[in-house]
């Protein structure tokens, strides 16, 4: 669970009569990371591609144009093909279904780029419609020339001063000024020049006949006619796409598994009559994977392991331990997060467990409200039936343990939609004499109850209201244990970390004072605050220590430079108190707002709520608490990840690089039946 | 000692610092991530495996408000200096 499943190096070595079985066999089995070869060595080459490699990946192109026409993507698989359907229909898939989907699509994209220009023409002659001309006047004079367009200013008497010969035509639209200008082609420049002083911008007439009104009545016409043409052809293809869906993809499947198959001799070394295929396999497979293919290939063909040493060699020249991470399925969904961040290398730890056991924790402290809880679930288990993806699986189940947390932290924190909003009325309250008596005892820690159960806990702490006093102190020295804890996991798991890496002296004199550093910085602290001297001062002596230690370490004296961060990873940890108790101060507000501040204003004064008074108020603690809590599902989840991020991860994680995961050769079928 | 300030004086005194306290602090962890957030956005838009460790980034100068929020409880809920000195 914590580490990385055991892994072994193989090599499998046979006559090149059974490659393709072997071949077959791997990729059934999925069991073999395959190392690819590199082709150093003289006396091997790489492998040629089996069978129709290049048929495969033809067919494959083909389909990926035909599926992306029709806008298929990959989904969730609803049904099922079995091979054989599938290669008796590929055909017809490809070549008649194809390249009707083809010429259809074409088809429509013609009609668009028609329908476009058609309606470009409108545009511009839109503005013309209020000159008193038809369509020919405009163009195929020899002797004169013609300048159409918008002007800022009149420019009939400008015009007539160069050029005495004129015909202007002018109307004022809405925000500018039309203007036909005919002028003797000689005059051109000078008119030109003139127009040019006016703002004039000019517009291109389209070489249509007839009046204005009727060349756009005719185009809008020919449109109507051509989108008429365009609905049954969208329709059409949207009908194909609804019909060969689940059969294209699964046929996308067929095709890229052949071609998969048929390309893999590329990555083996390969001599006349034999091949070398490298790889890594889970240790406990290995024997299964070697009678499998011995008995595919009839006994052509040999599997060996190495030997740890020899394992070793090889990783020590650049080879890299794929990581194969696996967890119970109630911590898979922590994979992503882990992921998210880097695969851990093979000799690393993986902290998906971990997180399993912090981050649901965490996210309760911090949201620790039963009515968000139960929403954020709600919330969740109807997108669990939305999104089907394995990515956005792992996200839901992760918010829905969380939410469970916040539940139980709920009852702790005495919140349902905050504090002492419907709790009070739910589960009571203290009297207001044993608050006050509380209060000068210093032992107020709120003053909801459970029901007839009264306050439980130490001192009757719970229910415990987040926003008193004590309870602010106490969830802060909570917050910095959680802290100390979640770091000092982190620094053993680095300890061990540098020991599996075989770097004694960074386990003992980097990782080890860091822990040290931490865990008596906080109890130094703790004896600050209850003035127990004695913890002060054996806290100060072991921080001199831990320093003295990383002086000694591999760094140095500049490894002090890290002091400074190891003591704001505490203190960050105290994000666990604040952020949870900006959720409740706002949640506390809306419902003063609503219960003490709007119902009694709008009910007059009057002790019992007017019906009005109770819909407002429960539209305003709808809002508010609906903000609250989009908020508050958002920022639980973004600081317990940084906290796992950088606080704990930089203790013991990918200091050696990220890792490279365990792939192994084959496919999971989705639309293809076994 | 002698009685030099109202105790209402002093605390509202208290109340503004534990606010610009936080406040400050929160302004600053802003201007700290606004550069890093368009970075990685930019990063992210071309890899999109680069995300984690783009939202590690991120997230380091929040640590910033969260010293600015320390002082500010500290302030508002475990220093009492002038307990000696204020009129009651």
């Amino acid at each position: 669970m914590l580490r990385p499943v055991k892994m072994s190096r193989v090599v499998v070595a046979g006559s090149k009569d059974v490659i393709s079985p072997v071949v077959e066999k791997l990729h059934e089995l999925r069991l073999l990371h395959i190392v690819n070869y590199n082709g150093s060595q003289p006396e091997f080459e790489m492998g040629k591609p089996i069978g129709k490699a290049r048929e495969y990946s033809e067919d494959l192109i083909k389909l990926r144009s035909v599926t992306r026409y029709l806008d298929i993507k990959s989904k969730a698989p609803e049904k099922t093909y079995p091979e054989s359907q599938v290669l008796s229909e590929m055909d017809n898939l490809l070549n008649n279904v194809g390249a009707d989907v083809i010429a259809t699509f074409e088809r429509i994209t013609a009609i668009e780029a028609e329908v476009k220009s058609k309606q470009d023409q409108i545009n511009s002659l839109k503005p013309l419609a209020a000159l008193p001309l038809p369509l020919e006047a405009y163009y195929g004079y020899d002797s004169l020339a013609t300048f159409v367009g918008k002007v800022a200013s009149a420019v009939d008497a400008d015009v007539a001063k160069v050029s005495p010969v004129n015909e202007v035509y002018s109307v004022s639209a809405k925000n500018a000024t039309i203007v036909a200008v005919f002028v003797p082609a000689e005059k051109a420049g000078e008119v030109s020049s003139v127009l040019a002083e006016h703002g004039f911008a000019e517009m291109s007439v389209p070489r249509l006949e007839g009046s204005v009104d009727s060349a756009i009545a005719t185009l809008e016409g020919s449109i109507k006619s051509l989108e008429g043409e365009k609905a049954p052809l969208q329709k059409k293809l949207a009908d194909m796409r609804k019909q060969y869906e689940d059969i294209m993809l699964a046929t996308d499947e067929y095709l890229s598994v052949q071609t998969h198959k048929s390309e893999a001799p590329l990555r083996f070394a390969e001599t006349a009559n034999a091949f070398v295929i490298d790889g890594w396999v889970p240790s406990d497979m290995y024997s299964r994977l070697k009678s499998e293919l011995e008995s595919a290939a009839g006994g052509k063909v040999d599997v060996q392991i190495l030997d740890d040493k020899e394992a070793d060699d090889l990783v020590e020249h650049g080879e890299d331990v794929p990581t194969k991470i696996e967890n119970p399925s109630l911590v898979k969904p922590y994979e992503l997060i882990t992921r998210l961040f880097a695969i851990p290398e093979y000799k690393e730890f993986d902290p998906s467990l971990l997180i399993f056991v912090f981050f649901p924790l965490m996210f309760g402290m911090i949201l620790g409200d039963i009515g968000y809880g139960i929403m954020t679930l709600l919330v969740v288990l109807l997108l669990k039936r939305k999104f089907r993806t394995e990515g956005w699986q792992q996200l839901i189940n992760i918010v829905m343990i969380a939410g469970v947390w916040a539940i139980i932290f709920g009852f702790f924190f005495g919140e349902i939609f905050g504090p002492l909003g419907l709790w009070g009325r739910i589960m009571g309250q203290l009297s207001e004499a044993q608050i006050e008596l509380l209060k000068g005892q210093g032992l107020y820690f709120g003053e909801g109850v459970f029901g007839s159960l009264g306050r439980l806990g130490p001192l009757g702490i719970f229910p415990m209201d987040r926003l008193a006093t004590n309870a602010v102190l106490l969830l802060i020295g909570t917050s910095i244990f959680i802290g100390v804890i979640h770091c000092s996991v982190g620094s053993i798991l680095g300890i061990k970390t540098e020991l599996n890496y075989g770097e004694k002296k960074h386990a003992y004199f980097e990782r080890l004072p860091v822990m040290l550093f931490q865990i008596f910085f906080a109890l130094a602290l703790l004896g600050l605050v209850m003035g127990q001297m004695v913890l002060v001062i054996v806290g100060g002596i072991v921080i001199v220590v831990s320093i003295v230690m990383m002086v000694m370490g591999p760094e140095g004296p500049m490894g002090l430079a890290h002091v400074p961060f190891y003591v704001s990873n505490l203190i960050s940890y105290l994000r666990l108190l604040a952020i949870g108790l900006a959720s409740v101060g706002l949640a506390f507000a809306a419902n003063q707002l609503a219960f003490y501040v709007i119902m009694p204003m709008l009910s007059g004064g009057a002790s019992e709520p007017t019906f009005i008074a109770i819909i407002v108020g429960v539209v305003v603690l709808t809002v508010v608490h609906f903000i609250n809590m989009l908020l508050g599902i958002l920022s639980p989840f973004m600081h317990p990840l940084r906290l796992h991020y950088v606080e704990m991860f930089t203790k013991f994680y990918s200091a050696h690089g990220g890792g490279v995961e365990y792939s192994p050769f084959g496919h999971v079928r989705r639309f293809l039946k076994a | 000692m002698a009685v030099v300030a109202d105790a209402g004086v002093l605390y509202g005194l208290v109340a503004v610092g534990a606010g610009l306290a936080t406040g400050l602090a929160g302004i600053g962890a802003g201007v700290g991530e606004q550069g890093i957030g368009a970075a990685v956005v930019g990063v992210v838009a071309e890899e999109p495996g680069f995300l984690g460790k783009g939202l590690f980034l991120m997230l380091l100068p929040e640590t910033l408000i969260i010293f600015g929020l320390a002082v500010s409880l500290i302030l508002m809920f475990a220093w009492t200096p002038f307990s000696g000195i204020v009129t009651p």
